[in-house]
This record gives C-alpha cells, sequence and structure tokens, in this order.
C-alpha cells in the first residue's frame, strides 16, 4: 500500500485511460458552447463584438503564464499591461504585441490608469498576494470582471467583504484556484459531495508549511527610481516597510500590518478549496484546534473533519487532497490521478487524466462567465468560505490554542484575540 | 451586506462587552487582554527604539492592547513610517478611546495621512463622527473627501444618509462616485434592516443622479432586489436596456432574484429579444434550476436562431427532464452541424431516471440513425442493457458494432467481461479489434471486484498464443493494479519473450504501491532480463517517492546500493539518502565513499546529511571523521548571481550563510528567493563563487538551484 493511513483494504490506481493532451483538451474549451462557429471568423478568428477585452495587473512569472492561458483564446484582446516594475511592463508588452503584430498594448505604473479605460472588459491580477483583495475591489467598483490569483485575500474581514463586493457590484469574479476545473479533482470531489463516500468523515488538505508569522521589517536599502520600481506601489496597502529588494520577489508572506499565512494560507487556498467543494462550498469549519503531530484538525459544523496534514500522502503530486466518507474515500493530486478506494466508484466513468494542473480550463471558465455573467467555479463566494478556513486555522495555530467560529456573526466565540485577528488596517490611501 | 454588518457589530458588540464586564473576558479562553505584555509593548513605543521595533510592537497591541495603548498609538498617527501599524492596532482595540483618538487625528492631518484615518473611522463605523465627516466631503481634496463619503456610507445612520444624500446632487463631479458609493452602502444596511421603501428610495436616487456608470449599475441591482416582487418590471427593463452594463447586471440579478414570477417573466418576454440577448437570458432561466419554465426552453430548443436554440439545448442538459426527450432525439438525429452535436450532448447528460428508461425501450424497436444513436447514449449515460448491446455486436454495421462495444465498456459486469475479452482476443470483425480493447479496458478498470477481473484477464494473456493481444491484455492489467495484476506481470517479465519482459517491466515501473519493490529488485538482479536498469529505477523510485518507514526505506537503498550494476543508479540512490537525512542514511552514505567511482557524489551526500543533522542538533562531527572529512575554515570572497552581462552580486549573503563545512545552505529553497529576486526572468543563471577552502583559493560554478558544496581546490 502506498499509503498507512487508509481505512480501506483496496485501493485502486488511475493511469492514463485517455491520452487526451492539455492541448486537445483546451479547443474543446475553445469557445462557450452557446456561441455558435458561425459567429467565428472563417480563419478561427472571434467576432469584435465577442471578444472580451482584458489588462493584465502584476505580471511577473505566475502572471505570465496566466498571460499565456489568456492568450491562446481566440476572443481575448489583450491590450494593457500594469505592473510597479518596468522590466515586467516592457516584456509583457513585448509578449502581447508580438501576438497581434501591433504595438497597441498600453503600459502602465498606476493601476488606476488601466482600470479607468473603458474598453477593458476584465482584468488579470496577478500581483503579490498583499495587494490580491484590495486591488480586485478598485477593479469591481470601476466596472471590470477579474480574475484573480490567490491566496485572494489576507484576513477573514477582507474575504467576507470580497464577497460582498463582487455581489454589489455584479462583477465576475474567479479566484487562481485552476483545480477546480480538472476533471479527476472535480471528480473527486463530485463523489464527495454527492454521497458516493457514504457520509463524510474527513476532508484533508496538505498545508505545505504550518506556520504562522508576525511580519517585519528586513534591512533598509536604497529605494529605487520609482519609474524601475515603484516601492510605494508595490507595497499597496501594506503597511510601510523600507524597501528591501528581497521582497520583490517570491511569495511575501511577509509584507503586511497583521498576523501573515505560511503554507495554510499560500497553499490551503488550493487544497483547502477543494476540501470546501468536497462538502458542497458550505460555510467553513467551526473549531479549529492548535496542530499537533504535523496536524491541524479543524470541523465543521455538522461534524466532518478538515485535517491539514504534512505527511502521510500517496504521491500523486502536489496540492494533494483526500476525501473519506463511511463507505469510501478518494485522493488526488496535480499528477492528474485519483486513487479510490474501490474501483466501484468509478461507476462506469473514465476520468480524463491532466496532469501539470494547468490554468487554461480556468481562465475558459472565466471567460465563459464574462459573457453569460454566471458564477465561475472559483467565484467571490466560494473562495471566501475558503480562505476563512485558512485564516482562522492560521490563527489557532498562531495563538496556539483551539479557536471556535461563528459562521453567523463570524466571531470567534469568546476569543477576543482570535476577534482581533480577524483584520488589519491598509495603508493609506487605500480602503476595501 | 448582511455578513458584513454582523461582522461590524461584533466589533461594536464587543466594545460595549469590554466597557461593561471586563471580568467577564477574563475568563474566557482567550483572554481580552495582557496588561504586562501591553506594558511592556508601550514601553518600546514610548523609548527611542527602532522605528522596526515600534512597527511590530503596534502589530502586538492589536491582540493584547487596551485603551490604556490608545494615546502612544494616536501619537504615530502623524508618522508616514508608523500611521498604518498604528491603525492596525487602533482599528483593533475595542471602547470608545480609540474612536475619539481617531476622530481628534481627522483635525490637524492631512493628505494621505488624514484619508488612512479616515478609513480607520469607517471602519469602526464610528457614528460620533458623522458630523466630522460631514463637513471632510467639502474637502478640497478628492481623496479626502472620497474617503469621508464612503465611511459615512460604512456608518450608515439617518444622519449618514442625509449627508450623503445632499452631496449625490451637489458635491463635485470628481467625488460623486464615492458619495454614490456611500448611498448604495447606505441602501444595502437599510434593505437588510427591514427598510425596504427607504432603500428604493436611496437607490432610485442613485440610478438618476450624474454618477459613473458602475454606481447606476449597483444602485439598478439593489433597486430591482429591494423593490421584491414590484421589482420585476424594472428588471425586465434592463433586460430591454440598450446599455449593455445595464442587461449584464440585470442577468446576474436574475439569477439572484426571489421567487418563481420572475422566470414566468422572463419565459413570455424570450422570444421578443434579440437572438445574442435571449441566448444569455435562457442561459441565466437554467441557472435557476428549482423554478425555471422548462416549456420556454425547449420551445426556443426546437425551432428560431441557431444561437438561442445552441443556447436552449446547452441548457437543456441542465433543467430538462423526460419530457425533452423526443425533441432532442428528433434534432440530433434529422439535423446537422453543431445543432445536432448539442442535441447528442444534451441527451447524454439530460437528467433523470425515467429517461434512462424510455431509451432502454425504444431501444428495441428503433432503427437506423436513431438506433445509433440510442447505443451511443447507452454507453454514455451507463444504461443497463446489455443483452440489446449483445445483439448488436452481430449487426452488419461497423458504426453499430463500434458503439455497441464503447458501451459495453461502459456497462458490462464481471459476468459479461468473457464477451469483451473474447472481442479483443478473437473478433468476428478484425477491424473490432481495437474498440474492443478500448472497451475491455474501460471495463476492466471500474470492476468493484478488481482481483476477479484480474484473475479473468490474466489467464486469458497466459492462454492466447498472441504476443500483441498478449501485451494489450498485460497493458490494461498494468493499469488495474492489485496482487493479482502484479503477479501476471511478474510471470511475464520474468518470460524469454522480449516484447513481454519490456511491457511488464514498463509497468510496474510506475506501479503505484510499494509491493512491486521486492518484484523489480528481483528482475533487477536477474541475469536473463534485459530491462534490469529500468527495474532497478522503478525499485529506487518506491523509495524515493512512496511513504514508507525509515528503517524499510534506508533497508531499500541499502538494497539498491549492493544490487545497483550503474553508477548513474547508484547515484540515484544517493539522491535519496539526500532527501531523507538520518544516521542510517550516513552509514549507507559512507559506505558507498569506498566506491572510487562514487567519490565525489557520496561526499556531497554526507555533507548534505551531516548539513541536515546538525541543523537538527545532532553531532555530526564523528559521522564526518568517519567519512574522512574534517571540519574546515570556510572563507566566501566574491559570489555573483545572474547570466551573462546581468550579475548580482550576493557574496554578503553567502557569507552570512556559511559554516564549517565545505557547503553552503541558503535561506530559501531557491535561488531567486534567497538572492532578493530574479535578476534576469525567464534565463537560465548560473551562481560563481570565488572562495577559500582551509586558505586555498578555489572557484565553482553551479547552475540555478544546485546545492552548493565547493570542492577542494587542487
Amino acid at each position: 500500500m502506498a499509503t498507512n493511513t487508509t481505512t480501506s483494504t483496496t485501493q485502486y490506481p488511475r493511469r492514463q485511460f485517455l491520452k487526451s493532451t492539455v492541448a486537445a483538451a483546451s479547443t474543446a474549451f475553445m469557445a462557450p458552447m452557446i456561441i455558435p462557429s458561425s459567429a467565428l471568423g472563417k480563419d478561427g478568428a472571434v467576432a469584435p463584438s465577442e471578444r472580451v477585452v482584458v489588462g493584465g495587473i502584476g505580471i511577473g512569472n505566475r502572471g505570465t503564464y496566466d498571460l499565456g492561458c489568456f492568450l491562446e483564446q481566440k476572443d481575448v484582446q489583450f491590450v494593457a499591461v500594469c505592473d510597479v516594475k518596468e522590466a515586467r511592463r516592457v516584456a509583457v508588452k513585448k509578449i502581447a504585441d508580438e501576438k497581434y503584430g501591433n504595438q497597441n498594448c498600453s503600459m502602465h505604473r498606476d493601476f488606476r490608469e488601466l482600470l479607468d479605460r473603458k474598453d477593458i472588459d476584465a482584468v488579470l491580477i496577478a500581483t503579490g498576494p498583499n495587494w490580491h483583495a484590495t486591488m480586485a475591489m478598485n477593479a469591481a467598483k470601476a466596472g471590470k470582471d477579474m480574475y484573480c490569483e490567490k491566496p485572494v485575500t489576507k484576513n477573514i474581514a477582507q474575504s467576507l467583504i470580497l464577497a460582498e463586493t463582487m455581489r454589489r457590484t455584479g462583477r465576475v469574479f474567479q479566484a487562481g484556484t485552476q483545480r477546480r476545473n480538472l476533471p479527476h479533482f472535480a471528480f473527486a470531489c463530485q463523489l464527495a459531495r454527492t454521497g458516493k463516500l457514504g457520509k463524510l468523515t474527513r476532508v484533508y488538505a496538505h498545508p505545505a508549511g504550518m506556520q504562522a508569522m508576525m511580519s517585519g521589517w528586513l534591512i533598509p536599502e536604497p529605494e529605487p527610481n520609482p519609474e524601475t520600481v515603484d516601492w510605494d506601489m508595490y507595497l499597496g496597502p501594506a503597511a510601510w516597510r523600507p524597501f528591501n529588494a528581497k521582497l520583490l520577489d517570491g511569495f511575501n508572506f511577509e509584507k503586511g500590518g497583521g498576523l501573515v499565512g505560511g503554507g495554510v494560507l499560500e497553499w490551503g487556498s488550493h487544497c483547502v478549496d477543494l476540501c470546501q467543494w468536497a462538502v458542497d462550498d458550505c460555510p467553513p469549519p467551526v473549531e479549529y484546534d492548535a496542530p499537533k503531530d504535523g496536524q491541524l484538525v479543524a470541523r465543521y459544523e455538522n461534524g466532518t473533519e478538515l485535517i491539514f496534514r504534512e505527511t502521510g500522502w500517496i504521491p500523486l503530486g502536489s496540492c494533494p487532497v483526500r476525501f473519506e466518507g463511511e463507505t469510501g474515500w478518494v485522493e488526488a493530486g496535480d499528477s492528474g490521478k485519483l486513487v479510490l478506494s474501490s474501483p466501484a466508484l468509478l461507476a462506469g466513468r473514465t476520468v480524463e487524466e491532466i496532469g501539470g494542473y494547468p490554468a487554461t480550463f480556468h481562465v475558459r471558465d472565466f471567460l465563459n462567465c464574462v459573457k453569460t455573467r454566471s458564477q465561475p467555479k472559483g467565484n467571490a463566494d466560494a473562495a471566501c468560505n475558503a480562505h476563512i478556513a485558512c485564516h482562522a486555522a492560521n490563527i489557532a495555530l498562531h495563538l496556539g490554542r483551539t479557536v471556535r467560529y461563528d459562521n453567523t456573526t463570524h466571531e470567534f466565540i469568546n476569543d477576543e484575540q482570535a476577534n482581533r485577528l480577524r483584520s488589519e488596517a491598509l495603508r493609506e490611501p487605500w480602503r476595501l | 451586506m448582511r455578513n458584513l454588518d454582523q461582522f461590524a457589530r461584533s466589533i461594536v458588540h464587543m466594545v460595549i462587552l469590554i466597557t461593561m464586564s471586563a471580568g467577564a473576558f477574563c475568563q474566557a479562553e482567550g483572554p481580552a487582554s495582557s496588561p504586562e505584555k501591553e506594558k511592556e509593548l508601550l514601553a518600546i513605543l514610548t523609548s527611542d527604539s527602532p522605528a522596526s521595533e515600534k512597527a511590530i510592537a503596534c502589530k502586538q497591541l492589536a491582540i493584547y492592547g487596551s485603551s490604556e495603548s490608545v494615546p502612544e498609538l494616536a501619537k504615530l498617527l502623524t508618522s508616514p513610517e508608523l500611521a498604518s501599524w498604528a491603525r492596525t492596532a487602533m482599528e483593533a482595540i475595542p471602547g470608545p478611546e480609540a474612536d475619539s483618538a481617531l476622530r481628534t487625528a481627522t483635525e490637524t492631518l492631512s493628505g494621505r495621512l488624514l484619508v488612512g484615518t479616515i478609513n480607520s473611522i469607517g471602519v469602526r463605523r464610528d457614528p460620533m463622527a458623522v458630523d466630522s465627516l460631514g463637513a471632510r466631503l467639502k474637502d478640497s481634496d478628492i481623496q479626502v473627501a472620497s474617503a469621508a463619503a464612503v465611511a459615512l456610507g460604512r456608518i450608515g445612520s439617518s444622519e449618514a444618509r442625509q449627508l450623503l444624500r445632499q452631496s449625490l446632487t451637489s458635491s463635485n463631479a470628481e467625488i460623486r462616485s464615492a458619495v454614490a458609493e456611500g448611498c448604495v452602502l447606505c441602501a444595502e444596511k437599510l434593505h437588510s434592516d427591514g427598510q425596504s421603501a427607504e432603500a428604493v428610495a436611496l437607490y432610485d436616487e442613485v440610478r438618476q443622479a450624474d454618477v459613473p456608470a458602475q454606481r447606476i449599475i449597483e444602485a439598478t441591482r439593489g433597486a430591482i432586489l429591494a423593490r421584491n416582487q414590484d421589482g420585476i418590471p424594472l428588471l425586465l427593463e434592463q433586460l430591454r436596456s440598450p446599455d449593455k452594463g445595464l442587461f449584464y447586471v440585470a442577468l446576474s440579478t436574475a439569477r439572484e432574484f426571489p421567487g418563481a414570477d420572475v422566470d414566468q417573466a422572463m419565459a413570455t418576454e424570450l422570444a421578443g429579444y434579440p437572438p445574442e440577448r435571449a441566448a444569455l437570458i435562457i442561459q441565466a432561466m437554467a441557472d435557476r434550476s428549482d423554478t425555471v419554465v422548462l416549456t420556454a426552453i425547449l420551445n426556443a430548443a426546437e425551432k428560431g436562431p441557431e444561437t438561442v436554440r445552441l443556447s436552449a439545448i446547452d441548457a437543456l442538459a441542465r433543467v430538462g427532464n423526460m419530457t425533452c426527450l423526443g425533441s432532442l432525439l428528433r434534432i440530433a438525429t434529422e439535423e446537422k452541424g453543431e445543432i445536432a452535436d448539442a442535441a447528442k450532448a444534451a441527451l447524454g447528460a439530460l437528467p433523470g431516471e425515467s429517461v434512462d428508461a424510455e431509451i432502454v425501450k425504444l431501444l428495441g424497436t428503433a432503427q437506423n440513425k436513431t438506433y445509433l444513436l440510442l447505443i451511443e447514449l447507452v454507453g454514455s449515460r451507463r444504461i443497463e442493457a446489455v443483452s440489446l448491446l449483445l445483439k448488436a455486436l452481430d449487426h452488419s454495421d461497423k458504426a453499430v458494432r463500434r458503439a455497441a462495444l464503447i458501451a459495453l465498456g461502459e456497462t458490462a459486469s464481471l459476468q459479461q467481461l468473457s464477451v469483451l475479452i473474447s472481442q479483443l482476443v478473437s473478433p468476428k470483425h478484425t477491424e473490432d479489434s481495437e474498440v474492443a480493447q478500448q472497451a475491455l479496458r474501460a471495463a476492466s478498470i471500474r470492476m468493484a471486484d478488481r482481483e476477479a477481473c484480474a484473475a479473468q484477464l490474466a489467464t486469458a494473456a497466459d492462454q492466447t498464443k498472441q504476443s500483441a493481444k498478449k501485451v494489450s491484455l498485460l497493458t490494461i492489467l498494468g493499469e488495474m493494479g492489485g496482487p493479482t495484476a502484479l503477479a501476471a506481470l511478474e510471470k511475464a517479465a520474468k518470460s524469454p519473450d522480449l516484447q513481454l519482459q519490456d511491457i511488464s517491466s514498463r509497468l510496474m515501473g510506475e506501479w503505484m504501491t510499494e509491493d512491486a519493490a521486492p518484484v523489480l529488485l528481483e528482475l533487477a538482479k536477474l541475469p536473463s532480463n534485459r530491462y534490469q536498469i529500468r527495474a532497478m529505477r522503478g525499485y529506487i523510485r518506491i523509495a524515493r517517492q512512496f511513504v514508507l518507514p525509515d528503517e524499510k526505506r534506508m533497508e531499500m537503498c541499502g538494497k539498491a546500493l549492493d544490487a545497483a550494476q550503474q553508477v548513474a543508479e547508484k547515484k540515484l540512490v544517493l539522491d535519496v539518502l539526500k532527501r531523507y537525512p538520518g544516521t542510517e542514511a550516513m552509514k549507507l552514505a559512507v559506505k558507498a565513499l569506498q566506491n572510487p567511482e562514487l567519490k565525489d557524489e557520496a561526499t556531497q551526500t554526507i555533507l548534505v546529511i551531516a548539513q541536515k543533522l546538525g541543523s537538527k542538533g545532532v553531532d555530526v562531527k564523528e559521522m564526518l571523521a568517519s567519512a574522512g572529512i574534517e571540519k574546515m575554515k570556510l572563507e566566501i570572497i566574491k559570489a555573483e548571481y545572474g547570466a551573462g552581462a546581468t550579475q548580482k552580486d550576493v557574496t554578503e549573503i553567502l557569507k552570512k550563510q556559511i559554516s564549517d563545512l565545505p557547503l553552503v545552505t541558503l535561506t530559501s529553497a531557491t535561488y531567486n528567493a534567497s538572492f532578493g529576486g530574479d535578476p534576469l526572468p525567464g534565463n537560465a543563471k548560473q551562481l560563481k563563487i570565488q572562495y577559500r577552502l582551509n586558505g586555498k583559493a578555489g572557484e565553482a560554478t553551479f547552475a540555478e538551484n544546485a546545492v552548493i558544496i565547493l570542492p577542494m581546490p587542487k
């Protein structure tokens, strides 16, 4: 057996039944079902009226990957880039201009200029996590739909306000939780959600580093020319600190004026999000224990446990999740493979195996919803619940004790210290 | 709005509780405050400590601070560096003192610092601040006036509403957007508090105001929902609006509108919309699955513009039922192109068990295109109709046989597996063989009794004389996994047939359970096996990737080091040891040092293990001595990271990371993260280090993210 944590006596590996490649699969998603090919030009180009005009904000490494997923969609016209780093503005403009054979991609240092453009329908937000929620809400208030990288929020208050803002503004929001649009994760969640595993008892998420930190300042370095790197805009809503080049790349958990999440938030915004999907996107757990023996256990209202654990996974690649019910279990990871307690769970289905967690399908889902105004899979309500679970777990981790959360009042019960960690001030002049 | 209101109210609630019964909090699980801790933190704020320490103290005060901290925190509101840190604490500390301090600060602050302070007042929803915020609505600084407008909206009292209403028409155009945002926030609060008539009036005022389009959109959504059922005409008006933004918000608002009357209203008007709009409205109607008017969607699917029909057919896949079956079958068989394809897809997903029963019933008498389609549906819907499918296997039309085989793959039971095995091994029509293999594979992987299924396949593989068929059956067994399949593959791997050796060793190399390990080790040692290296790599893969007890993993590594014939495989084992450092791993690495061909890699491994164990407090001196490695003095002279002409000086960073081993461990897993960023995104970079080991100067270059082990200079 590949795992010593299973409760079932059999497990069933899924291998490559379909040879569909990502590229082939993405072809099937090239246009939403409701748009007939007659609406497309003979060369496959999309009529201008059907195009979604997109701008990109904060396009670094991850953003460049996301941008590639947008650019391969024929109904996308990418017209503007905003980045606080000049090198990235220039690099992204080059990509876009080469794609379209023109010089039309505009460059901006201040995202508000980009949001002011009336021709832009939607934005890709791939800044550092520090900016995500604030930027998303600014975009929504400017009338843009958005695909926003994760983790989406920095605390519980931001999570709630994000969901409210998207409802109020009527904008389409897709969190960068692309695994919601991959077939094996979707199937695993469906098994859990539809009772095929029996009554759900435990859902497991991989936190990839359980730590909650209180961030500090790094050694001051000379601040660069704002045209090269606009440090003030880079910090944005984060509490002020002096420039240090180390903060310019990577995940930068260190920024912020309050509690900052480690892997529980960074990785949990994927794994916990899938667990939330498995429990039918119900409100987040109501009780969170402090970590013990490499596990942090949280409990939903109905008693189902959400378990953050570092080890004990079947080797199915990164971002593993496992769902256990009274009659069966399923485990899945980024390899695209599933392991099931019984092949009977397949009930005759074949599940397409797409490894490497591509975002192509998630981007397509977003674009379809921009057109139909439906809710994409990583919508703001789903993201809100998943992120609250991560933040609450981080608070239990930080305080080192059990905390209990009331999903009606959004308070921790009889725990003022925990309650004070639900939010933090934004640096002036930013607000949500 | 309810969530946020409750959230904000909970803060107010906390204020009351703190004021009235502080003692109660002392008994709560999480203490309300920690006077000692607060005293320490306040001492930092009042000292001449560096700003960085004061920042952290502010953050801690967000948890431990009380009203005692407010005066010192308030002093920092004038500091561009520390104001946001102080406000994090002031937004969290309950009690009127923080509110008062923030209000007072607004009297003297200006610019961004004033904006931030006003934002914090908005977060705390301080009703006492309404007058001063109202005055700020006329501030010449647009940012200040806008912040005040939104803060008033968050407070949402009748006084705040009044001020915002006045500004909606009188204020500067540049702040009107924020005033409208404040009005919408107030209206949401009114609606959630049950004052819907007042909410409607306020929403309508915003809709009539000269404000940006997005504010009109938000007010329109609110105006529709606040009117409740009386909002339907307004919703329909927006669906007809020439403004795309209003049409779009009507589509999303339609999805959240309560009751069933709105479904009927949209259905009644559906035919009157332009096709592009009707197509989108149908999608919105279908998202209301509990109350959708199905007949309207079915009508739209049957006739009309192609765009509308495609949308309607797609919607039927989600919300259709038995009543749609006939129409969809007709469209799928009598029409062409995308419409027919869409209907087939919808038939595959059409909800309802009665649909399955009707498909079986129709299958008994159907002919031609309909017959073929129904067989395909039996497969795609996984309907129990095996006897009818077996009959179709004898059909003269290849397409029908193919569809029947695929359907059998989806539906056949263990008892019917032999039919599919026969179709693979000895098909009546040679051309059906490939499809039969697909079908058998689909059936085998879903069988509940995997071992019984594997036994049938293994027997068939034994009995057939055709190598290609044996390979096909073994491939399916490999995909299934389990003890019986493993035994069948082991047997094939030990056979003299090279083709069988090839396929079986490949499949076992990807095995998903550790029980393949002993088989792979045995095959790796077997002289008659042409694929010994592949078997050894499969064995090492299990040691590297699987969740195993440490003892078991090290035992496997030891056996692999002994059995591997090639240096490359031995090096793979050393990589596993690096990944799972421990005393046993160290012993194996020291043993590997005896092999001259492994000297460099084994030394590296020993150093990496020593470094990791050392960081956990294990004394590694003796271990290193047993490997003939002494501690040494390492000096970094110069280090650069980058590519081509773009080089970043990382000398000082590396100097901080050296130890008394010729090994440098970075603070992060990647060079970019450790060296403060990527100096040249998208390019392969190198790290060049000039150094001295025990006084001897050397130079070494490392590929990006390689382990940094510095060789002893010659």
